[in-house]
C-alpha cells in the first residue's frame, strides 16, 4: 500500500491510496505545486502542548508504570481514541505467537482462507465434506493463522530533526509513541531504534500494553544530534531482525548519501516500509532574504547564497524536485509515504491522515 | 545638455570601483539551517557564487551606483540650454587689434559684432540691453536701454583699434551696473592678453583659433649725429620660427630691403640710414592672419620744431640760440602785434608787456601776460632753483642746479604746474583757454643760464612742448592741439579720409586716434603730422586665450544667447533619494545589510 500519491496523472495502483490525496493545506508554499505537496493540512492544535500535561488519564487505563512519559508524549484522551485503532500490514505476515493479526501460516487459525485437493497425512477434520457431496472429491478447507507482527520503528535523532517549531523530532517522538501505543494495544511487537550516523539507543522488541511506560520512556530521551547517515542505519537495523515485519521509518531524509539504498534494502528484506517524511515549515518555504552563509546543521558545511526572489523559485524548485523524487521512488517500490511538517497536531496526524495512508484502521 | 564641470564625470570611475568593492567585501552572515541539501540542489544557489550573478541581482548595488552616477553627474554641473536668456544684457566687445584677425571668418571681430547684433535682435519686449567697448580705454558706450536701434547702430559703428583692449576693465565697468534679476554680462574678446576676471553674471565668447602673427612693433625715425636713421623691430608672435622679408619705402622709392629669421616668439630690431625728411612706409611681405600690423609709417621731419616768433627788444642769447636749433622758421620782431603770430607755432615775448594774448602757444621770459592766472607781486633778488620736476618733459636733462638768478618776478601762479623754483615760482606751465604758456620768471640777462648746458636742453625741450613740429602718440589716445586762432581743422586719416576737427576754447579737440599711421592736422598754420604707434609691443599677439574656469561657459553663436538652467541640484537631491531609500532598504531586509 502506498501512502503517498503519486504524481497526478499516473495511474493509482492502490485504492486506498487513492484517497490519500492530501491536500497541502497550512503549507506555505509558494511554488504552487500543490499536488506535489502531499502535507496533512495543519490547523489542528498539536496536542503535545502543556495542556496535554495537566489532564491525568482516564480511570482504567493499563499502564500505570510509565504514566509520566505517556502525560509528556501522549495525552490521555488520545491514548484512548487510539486503543480503539490497531495497525494495519498489507503483507501477511508470520509472527511466532498468536496474535491478532492473520499471518502467511495457515491451518489453525478461524479465518477461511481457501480450498486445496486433499492429500494424504491432512487433518480429517478440516475436510468440507459439503464440497465432497457436491463434487465427490476430498478438499480440505485451509485456514489463516492470526500471528503477532513485528514493528519496528525507526526514528531519525540527528541534528536536522531539531529543527521547526516544535522540532521535527518531537513530532517524531509523537508518533512513534501513538504507532507504538496502538502495536503494544495489540499485542503486536514493538521495537524502538534511534539513528544518526551512529547506533543510536534501541529498545527491544516489546509487547503487550503493559510496556507502553517503557517504550515512552524511552522516546522521551532522544536528543538531536549527529549526522544522518540512514543506510547504515538500516543495516544495523536489519542485521538485527530476525522477523520481517512493520518498518516505520520517522525522518526528515536530509542525508547527502541519499534514501534510496537504504529504503531498497528494508524491501529487500521483505519489510513493509512505512516512511513518514517531517519536514519543518522553514525547510519546505525559507524566511530568508540578502546574502548569506548556510551552515548545515549536521555537518558543518556551509553554502553562500544571495538569496532574493529568484534564488527562493530555485529552492522551491529543487525542493518539488526532491519531493517528487521521493514520491515517485517509494510508488515504485512499494512503499507507503507520508509527509508532513511539524505544524500539524499529531493526533490529526494519526487518527486521520495515518488511517487514510493504511498504516492504522 | 551641457555641462559645466565636465572633469567631474572622472568621478564615474568610481562605479567599477564599487562594484570592485561589492565583489570583494565579504558581507554574508552565517545563517544555521538543518540541511543544505536543498540549496545545494538549487540552481540559483550555483547561480549565486557567479559574480555577474550577484551584480544582476543586487538592488542594493544597482541603487548605490545610481546614486554614484547621480552624485557624480550632479558635480558635473548639468544644465539644459534654453534659447532665451532673461534679463538685462550688457554686450562687451573687445576692441583690441587682435581681434582684426582673420582665422575667423572675416575676421574675430566681425564674428564677434554679428553675434552681439544677433543677442540684440533676440531681446525680448522689457529686455534692456548695453554696449560697453574694450578699448584703450574701457567705455560705456551705450547705457542699458530698451531700444534695439540704438543699440544695432552702436554694434555697426564700432572698429577694432590699433591697440590692446582693456577687458578686464571693460568688465569691470559692465560689472558696475546693476543688472536686473538673470542679466547677464556678454563677452566678446579673444583673451590674448592675460586673464579674464570671472564674475557669476559672464558669459565668455572666446574667439580664434590660432596665433600665427608678426607684426611691426616699432618703427621710427630720426635725425642723428651721422645723419638721419630710421629703426624697425618686427616681432613673432607664432611658436614656429619664421622668415619675413622686409621692405621699407619712401615716397614709393625703396630705402631698406632685408629678410629677417625670427625664432619662434623672438624679434629682431634693424636700424638703417634714410636718405631724406618726410614719411617712411615699411612693410613685412608675409602672409599672416592679422596683416593689418604688417605694415607701419614712420615721420622723418626735417624741422623738428615748430616755427617761432621772437619777440625781444634785442636778446643775443635767444637769437644766437634759434639759430642752431631745428626750428622750421625763426622770426624776431620788436613789436608785439598779435595778429601776425598766427603763422608761429610758438611766439617768445622776451622782456615785453604783450597785453592779452590770442589762443597760442608762447614761451614768456621776464613778463606775464595779464590774461594767463599768474600775475606778477614785484619782484624779488636772488631766488635759487631749489627743487625742480625732473620728470617732466620740458626738464629732461636740464641741470638747473648752481645757477643763479639776480632777480626775478615774483610770481603768484594760481593753476598750472610750477616745474623749478624755492621762494618763489621760477618756471611754470600754464595750459588753458587755448593758451599754452610756459614762463620763465626772470631775465636771461640776468642770470647765468644761458652759459650752462641746460640752456639750449631747456629751450628746445620748452619749444617741442609748446608746438613741437611733429606730435607722436599711441593708438586709442585722445589729442588736443592748440588751434593757433584758426576755428576748425581738417584731420587727415592714414587710409586718406577727411575729418573736420573742430576748435573749442582755442583748442583742436582731436577724436581718439585708433589707428596706428600717420594722420596729418591741415590747419591755416600749415599741416602738421601726428605719428600714431601701436599702443604697445603685445598688441600683436592673436594666441586666444581661455575663459576663466569659474565663469559661465558658452558655445558658438547662440550658445551666447541662451540661458542655462541648472540640473545639478536635482541631480544631488536624486542620489542623496537613492542613498537614503538604499539605506532604508538594506536595514529593512531580513537579511540584508548595506
Amino acid at each position: 500500500m502506498t501512502v503517498s500519491l503519486p504524481p497526478a496523472g499516473t495511474p493509482n495502483q492502490s485504492g486506498a491510496s487513492s484517497k490519500q490525496r492530501l491536500p497541502p493545506a497550512g503549507t506555505p508554499n509558494q511554488s504552487g505545486a500543490s499536488s506535489k505537496q502531499r502535507l496533512p493540512p495543519a490547523g489542528t492544535p498539536n496536542q503535545s502542548g502543556a495542556s496535554s500535561k495537566q489532564r491525568l488519564p482516564p480511570a482504567g487505563t493499563p499502564n500505570q508504570s510509565g504514566a509520566s512519559s505517556k502525560q509528556r508524549l501522549l495525552d490521555p484522551g488520545f491514548l484512548q481514541k487510539l486503543e480503539a485503532l490497531s495497525l494495519l500490514s498489507r503483507k501477511r505476515v508470520c509472527g511466532v505467537q498468536r496474535g491478532e493479526r492473520r499471518s502467511t501460516a495457515r491451518g489453525r487459525g478461524v479465518e477461511f482462507d481457501d480450498y486445496r485437493a486433499y492429500q494424504p497425512g491432512d487433518d480429517y477434520r478440516y475436510i468440507d465434506w459439503n464440497v465432497v457431496s457436491r463434487l465427490d472429491r476430498l478438499f480440505i478447507k485451509l485456514f489463516s493463522e492470526e500471528e503477532d507482527l513485528d514493528v519496528l520503528l525507526m526514528v531519525d535523532t540527528s541534528a536536522s530533526m531539531a529543527a521547526g517549531h516544535p522540532s521535527k523530532l518531537l513530532l517524531a517522538k509523537h508518533l512513534a509513541a501513538a504507532v507504538g501505543y496502538i502495536g503494544l494495544a495489540n499485542l503486536d511487537r514493538v521495537g524502538v531504534s534511534a539513528f544518526a550516523s551512529t547506533a543510536g539507543a534501541r529498545l527491544e522488541r516489546l509487547r503487550g500494553r503493559a510496556r507502553a511506560g517503557d517504550l515512552l520512556g524511552f522516546l522521551e530521551k532522544l536528543e538531536p544530534s549527529g549526522e544522518t547517515d540512514l543506510l547504515a542505519a538500516m543495516r544495523r537495523q536489519l542485521a538485527a531482525s530476525r522477523r520481517r515485519g512493520l518498518l516505520v521509518l520517522l525522518t526528515d531524509l536530509f542525508d547527502p548519501r541519499g534514501y534510496e539504498r537504504a529504503l531498497l534494502l528494508a524491501r529487500a528484506r521483505r519489510f513493509q516500509t512505512f516512511l513518514i517524511h517531517l519536514l519543518a515549515d522553514e525547510e519546505l518555504a525559507p524566511r530568508l532574504a540578502g546574502d548569506l552563509r548556510l551552515v548545515d546543521a549536521e555537518t558543518g558545511r556551509a553554502v553562500e547564497v544571495t538569496v532574493d526572489a529568484e534564488a527562493l523559485r530555485a529552492y522551491a524548485a529543487a525542493r518539488d524536485a526532491f519531493f517528487h523524487g521521493i514520491e515517485r521512488f517509494c510508488f515504485h517500490h512499494g512503499i507507503d509515504y507520508l509527509r508532513t511538517t511539524t505544524s500539524v497536531s499529531v493526533e490529526s496526524l494519526v487518527l486521520r491522515w495515518l488511517r487514510q495512508g493504511g498504516l492504522v484502521r | 545638455m551641457t555641462l559645466g564641470a565636465p572633469a567631474a564625470l572622472w568621478g564615474l570611475l568610481a562605479v567599477p570601483f564599487l562594484i570592485l568593492l561589492y565583489l570583494l567585501r565579504v558581507r554574508r552572515r552565517d545563517h544555521p539551517v538543518s540541511s543544505v541539501l536543498l540549496w545545494q540542489r538549487s540552481a540559483a544557489t550555483l547561480a549565486a557564487y557567479r559574480p555577474s550573478r550577484r551584480i544582476e541581482r543586487s538592488l542594493l548595488l544597482l541603487l548605490q551606483i545610481l546614486a554614484t552616477a547621480a552624485l557624480v553627474t550632479g558635480l558635473a554641473r548639468p544644465a539644459v540650454i534654453s534659447p532665451y536668456a532673461p534679463g538685462d544684457l550688457l554686450l562687451v566687445l573687445d576692441l583690441s587689434l587682435s581681434m582684426r584677425a582673420r582665422d575667423v571668418s572675416p575676421t574675430r571681430f566681425d564674428r564677434a559684432r554679428r553675434e552681439a547684433l544677433e543677442a540684440a535682435s533676440r531681446l525680448r519686449a522689457g529686455q534692456r540691453a548695453g554696449v560697453v567697448i574694450a578699448g584703450a580705454r574701457p567705455e560705456l558706450l551705450v547705457p542699458l536701454t530698451f531700444d534695439r536701434a540704438r543699440i544695432a547702430a552702436a554694434l555697426r559703428g564700432l572698429e577694432p583699434q590699433d591697440a590692446s583692449g582693456d577687458v578686464s576693465g571693460a568688465v569691470a565697468l559692465a560689472a558696475e551696473h546693476p543688472l536686473g534679476p538673470g542679466g547677464r554680462i556678454l563677452v566678446w574678446t579673444d583673451a590674448a592678453r592675460g586673464p579674464l576676471p570671472a564674475l557669476p553674471q559672464e558669459v565668455y565668447r572666446i574667439l580664434g583659433t590660432s596665433d600665427d602673427n608678426a607684426g611691426i612693433t616699432m618703427f621710427r625715425a630720426a635725425h642723428g649725429p651721422d645723419g638721419a636713421e630710421a629703426l624697425l623691430r618686427v616681432d613673432n608672435f607664432s611658436g614656429r620660427p619664421r622668415r619675413i622679408p622686409v621692405d621699407v619705402t619712401h615716397e614709393r622709392t625703396e630705402v631698406y630691403r632685408g629678410t629677417l629669421d625670427l625664432p619662434g616668439g623672438g624679434s629682431r630690431t634693424v636700424v638703417f640710414p634714410v636718405p631724406a625728411s618726410g614719411v617712411f612706409q615699411a612693410r613685412l611681405v608675409a602672409h599672416d592672419l592679422l596683416p593689418d600690423d604688417d605694415v607701419a609709417s614712420a615721420v622723418l621731419d626735417p624741422a623738428p620744431l615748430p616755427a617761432v616768433l621772437l619777440v625781444s627788444q634785442g636778446n643775443p642769447y635767444l637769437e644766437r640760440l634759434l639759430q642752431v636749433l631745428p626750428v622750421a622758421r625763426a622770426v624776431e620782431t620788436r613789436t608785439a602785434d598779435p595778429r601776425t603770430w598766427g603763422a608761429f607755432g610758438v611766439v617768445i615775448l622776451d622782456r615785453t608787456d604783450p597785453g592779452p594774448v590770442p589762443p597760442g602757444d608762447y614761451l614768456m621770459i621776464d613778463a606775464v601776460a595779464p590774461n594767463i592766472p599768474a600775475a606778477a607781486a614785484g619782484e624779488v633778488g636772488g631766488p635759487r632753483f631749489a627743487t625742480w620736476d625732473r620728470t617732466d618733459p620740458i626738464l629732461h636733462y636740464v641741470d638747473l642746479s648752481g645757477v643763479r638768478v639776480a632777480r626775478a618776478l615774483a610770481l603768484a601762479p594760481q593753476g598750472g604746474r610750477v616745474l623749478a623754483g624755492g621762494d618763489v615760482p621760477l618756471l611754470w606751465a600754464y595750459e588753458g583757454g587755448g593758451i599754452r604758456a610756459l614762463v620763465l620768471g626772470f631775465a636771461l640777462q640776468d642770470s647765468d643760464l644761458p652759459q650752462r648746458v641746460a640752456f639750449p636742453i631747456l629751450m628746445a625741450n620748452s619749444l617741442a612742448w609748446l608746438g613741437g613740429g611733429g606730435l607722436e602718440v599711441r593708438a586709442g589716445e585722445a589729442l588736443q592741439v592748440p588751434a593757433g586762432g584758426a576755428a576748425a581743422a581738417d584731420l587727415i586719416h592714414p587710409d586718406g579720409r577727411r575729418q573736420v576737427v573742430r576748435a573749442a576754447e582755442g583748442m583742436l579737440l582731436l577724436p581718439p586716434l585708433t589707428r596706428a599711421g600717420v594722420y596729418r592736422l591741415r590747419g591755416p598754420g600749415g599741416d602738421r603730422e601726428i605719428t600714431v604707434l601701436s599702443a604697445d609691443r603685445r598688441a600683436g599677439l592673436i594666441r586666444p586665450g581661455t575663459a576663466p574656469a569659474t565663469a559661465r561657459p558658452a558655445g558658438p553663436g547662440g550658445g551666447l544667447l541662451s540661458s542655462q538652467v541648472p540640473l545639478w541640484p536635482w541631480f544631488l537631491l536624486g542620489a542623496v533619494g537613492v542613498a537614503v531609500g538604499e539605506w532604508v532598504l538594506a536595514t529593512r531586509r531580513p537579511g540584508g545589510e548595506a
